[in-house]
């Protein structure tokens, strides 16, 4: 069990407020950890932080022990982070092998059978030959995913992973990040789906106000009556 | 005596670059601030105006009356070409560039086949006018006043009439503009028609101090693509003060080393621009945008 | 099962016409001097001259989305930097090529400076296409003033709007002195060196490199987050397509044994644009196949006045954009594909369909 992220009192201020407010927050290997908390708690902004979209105002951020400070995006990515992104963002003139193989150039493992692996995995050996602009939604979302997973990451990030999904395309992800988990990766999703959230973390962190409020295992958390009540603006 | 006419020299020359750049970038910076378009047979506008003015002139038209022509000209051609072409284009702005240049390609290259090389003139009028040593056309030492005259008849264009506030409102958010009941097609053709009116103005206030040539458009489209891009995509608070610090440059690179140099150093501040502040000057200016 | 047949042998169908329709035009090429004079030959390898700077302009914005208006640029820096070498150090076969390499190198150099300022400097979509411009007139207007004596190079004299000529062509040894490369013999030079960069691009584009560009043009954001350096690949691939431009200038300047600044006009800067954007920016050897076509049009219509020729040009890219934005060729090729498949429309399925059952072919 290594400790594979670390922020310490990260802080990030736009103009005059502090959306993100002195986290202190760790993830070890091995783990699914979600991050849940109401809209605008400063989710979206936590993760742009740790890839490097925005720098921090104050704090810094430890990946695999080394300080991201100046690191670029594209140099994280090549250390070992991967990112999902909430909004499906494909390359509408390529096809789904072809996503793929982008990965895998990356991470310099061009064979054919890691292409077939992936495929099957996700379930997308039917679609291999499509474009990205025609896939329903639910599998737009598996090729994102994908993707992430073909750079052969140590940490993943999923955000808001099953968006827009069915009942039974939430379920199937969800066993398909614990399969993930079992192959070895550590994943951080953000996610609003509580059935979702309960199928597969291992612990749940709370963030609030830009602060990180709870942070524990999944059945602790979700016994509290305050984490309710900063859902629900009342007691459970 | 000699200082004096020698300072006024230099300030001459400033206005009259001055009055240049900001005529010849208006319309283009109009389409470009209003609809994103990069118009790039803006020069064949001013053209346009050119030429109706001189030949209605010459058949007698009074001058004023005759750049009115040349003005109005323009805008009609504006709204033709932008029912016809650059409508189908908004969602796809690379291509208009394109397409704007094919045009501006085929009306030169038609002028040349159908008017021939140039066109006989009118002089210039008012005659001129010496300070010291130096002579100076009366016109074009009053140009850079009309400019500003023209500059501050947009200014209360823009936000003095219904259709000024329509038309930002246009700008600021397209879609809501439609749900509150706007006309945007027809918001975007009466700013194309303006951009391209002004442009004709442009070619009729100049018509009578130059050779008018079908490629006379080439040269007012370095400078005015030069204005809109240090300026930024606000019309007013952008274009001014980028012209008056282009003209700065121009006027003094000029006097120094040339024309040519002059406008070197015209283009080569626009890529420091680019590279430096790409918003343009008119973000320093303006609160917004 | 019948439906499975015909479906096949539909595929095989399909693939017989492309990969004739890909070796086609090099057939025609290789044979075309055996049916026409020596002084035809010449011409041809005219349009085939400027093909060079079509190609790289078809990779930098079909595959990367870069509009560049500086292939005149590089065009006329290199053609400069061959006539001034080539006028200084005498005429010998070694030195003629030697100034090619060398304006080659001049381009290279120019295009990385100029792409770092651009891609590190995050300059992005139109202001790429306005900085290159904005650089092409400055080299224009900064050539036409050379025409003072002073303005001379060693041997070379500038010459400002004249232009600069007498630089000697490209010879090589043969038994009997050496033996220069002209009208027929220059043709297939052309010809060769046209096959040896379509096949270097071929193989640059259809590789990593060239899904990377096409990520990168798609989806910039998500392509970085792919672990993708995206300046450096927009970088190369503008070194790779500048240089390109650069070769049609030596080429040019080699053929006619003259250059001048209006090769680097703004009516000039257009022309490139034109024939790539005609002929189908995605394809490289449609760009090849367009730009030859379309300068041998010009070149014909010309001799009614150069007038026409533009015209015709203009309103070719007019209808191109508003009609078929893709290219002509393109367009043209997916109305025959649409026709060879229908008289077989009960048994084949429709492109959409076939897509999503899962059974069509497109990569």
């Amino acid at each position: 069990m290594t400790r594979l992220l670390e922020t310490r009192a990260l802080t990030k201020r736009f103009g005059g407020a502090n959306v993100i407010n002195g986290i202190d927050f760790q993830i070890d290997t091995g783990e699914i950890r979600c991050v849940i908390g109401p809209n605008g708690a400063g989710k979206s902004t936590f993760f742009k932080l740790i890839t490097g979209e925005h720098t921090p105002s104050d704090g810094s951020i430890h990946f695999l022990g080394r300080d991201m400070n100046r690191v670029l995006p594209h140099e994280r990515i090549r250390m070992g982070m991967s990112i999902k992104f909430q909004i499906p963002g494909v390359f509408a003139d390529l096809t789904v092998r072809q996503h793929l193989q982008l990965g895998l150039y990356r991470a310099k493992d061009v064979s054919s059978t890691s292409l077939d692996e992936l495929l099957h995995r996700f379930m997308l050996e039917q679609e291999a030959s499509v474009l990205a602009c025609n896939l329903s939604h639910g599998k737009k979302q598996w090729l994102e995913i994908a993707m992430a997973v073909s750079l052969g990451p140590k940490l993943l990030f999923l955000d808001e992973p099953v968006a827009g999904m069915s009942v039974e395309e939430t379920h199937a992800t969800g066993e398909l990040i614990k399969r993930l988990r079992d192959a070895g990766l550590t994943i951080m999703v953000v996610e609003h789906d509580m059935t979702f959230v309960k199928q597969i973390a291992s612990r749940v962190s709370v963030l609030h106000g830009g602060r990180l409020f709870a942070d524990g295992p999944l059945d602790e958390i979700l016994g509290r009556d305050d984490v309710a009540e900063i859902y629900l603006g009342r007691k459970k | 005596m000699t200082a004096l006419s020698l300072l006024y020299s230099l300030v001459y020359q400033f206005g009259d670059n001055f009055a240049y750049l900001v005529l010849a970038a208006l319309g283009l910076a109009v389409i470009f601030g209003m609809m994103g378009v990069i118009n790039l047979a803006h020069g064949e506008f001013i053209m346009c105006g050119a030429y109706v003015t001189i030949i209605s002139a010459r058949h007698g038209l009074p001058l004023p009356l005759a750049m009115l022509l040349g003005a109005l000209a323009a805008a009609i051609a504006g709204i033709i070409i932008e029912r016809l072409v650059i409508r189908h284009l908004y969602d796809r702005l690379f291509d208009s560039v394109v397409a704007t240049w094919a045009i501006s390609l085929i009306v030169q290259q038609t002028m040349l086949l159908v008017a021939g090389p140039s066109l006989e003139g009118i002089g210039t009028p008012f005659g001129s006018f010496s300070l010291g040593d130096y002579s100076f056309s009366t016109y074009r030492a009053v140009l850079p006043a009309i400019a500003l005259g023209i500059l501050l008849a947009l200014y209360w264009l823009f936000f003095r009439t219904n259709y000024g506030v329509c038309a930002r409102a246009t700008i600021q958010n397209a879609r809501m503009a439609q749900c509150l009941g706007l006309r945007t097609d027809r918001l975007y053709t009466l700013t194309f028609a303006l951009g391209a009116g002004l442009a004709g103005l442009t070619g009729a206030l100049y018509a009578p101090t130059m050779t008018v040539v079908p490629t006379m458009g080439s040269n007012f489209i370095v400078q005015a693509f030069v204005a809109v891009v240090v300026g930024g995509a606000n019309v007013i608070a952008g274009t001014t003060p980028a012209a008056g610090i282009l003209a700065i440059i121009q006027t003094g690179l000029t006097a120094s080393y040339g024309q040519l140099f002059g406008q070197i150093g015209l283009l080569v501040t626009v890529i420091i621009v680019i590279r430096l502040m790409p918003q343009g000057l008119g973000n320093l200016f303006s609160r917004s945008r | 099962m019948k439906q499975l047949e015909l479906v096949s042998r539909g595929a095989r169908r399909k693939r017989a016409t492309s990969l004739s329709l890909k070796f086609l035009p090099w057939l025609v090429a290789l044979g075309l001097p055996l049916i026409v004079d020596s002084n035809a030959s010449g011409n041809f390898a005219y349009c085939l001259v400027w093909a060079f700077g079509a190609i790289g302009l078809a990779a930098m914005w079909g595959y990367g989305g870069i509009l560049s208006f500086g292939q005149t640029a590089f065009f006329g820096l290199s053609g400069y930097a061959y006539g001034i070498i080539a006028l200084n150090f005498g005429d010998s076969w070694i030195t003629s090529w030697g100034s090619l390499l060398a304006a080659l190198v001049v381009s290279v150099a120019a295009a990385t400076l100029i792409g770092y300022m651009i891609f590190y400097g995050r300059i992005k979509g139109v202001f790429i296409g306005i900085v290159t411009l904005s650089i092409t007139l400055v080299l224009e207007t900064f050539m036409s003033q050379t025409a003072g004596p002073q303005w001379a190079i060693g041997a070379a004299k500038l010459n400002g709007y004249n232009g600069m000529g007498g630089m000697p062509q490209l010879t090589i040894p043969w038994h009997g002195g050496p033996l220069t490369l002209e009208n027929t013999s220059f043709y297939y030079f052309v010809l060769a060196l046209l096959a040896l960069v379509y096949w270097v691009t071929r193989k640059l584009l259809d590789g990593p490199f060239g899904l990377t560009l096409i990520a990168i043009r798609e989806n910039p954001q998500r392509a970085e987050m792919l672990g993708v350096d995206i300046r450096r690949h927009q970088l190369l691939i503008f070194v790779f397509g500048s240089t390109l431009g650069g070769l049609s200038g030596v080429l040019y300047t080699i053929w006619g044994s003259y250059i001048t600044p209006s090769t680097m006009g703004l009516t000039s800067a257009a022309l490139p644009v034109i024939w790539v954007a005609t002929a189908g920016r995605k394809s490289i050897g449609g760009a090849i196949i367009g730009t030859a076509l379309l300068v041998w049009l010009s070149q014909n219509l010309a001799v009614y006045g150069s007038q026409y020729a533009l015209i015709l040009l203009g309103s070719i890219l007019l209808i191109v954009v508003l009609l078929a934005p893709e290219g002509l060729l393109p367009y043209v090729i997916t109305h025959l594909r649409r026709l060879a498949t229908r008289p077989q429309s009960n048994a084949v399925p429709e492109p959409q369909t076939a897509l999503k059952a899962g059974r069509g072919s497109k990569s």
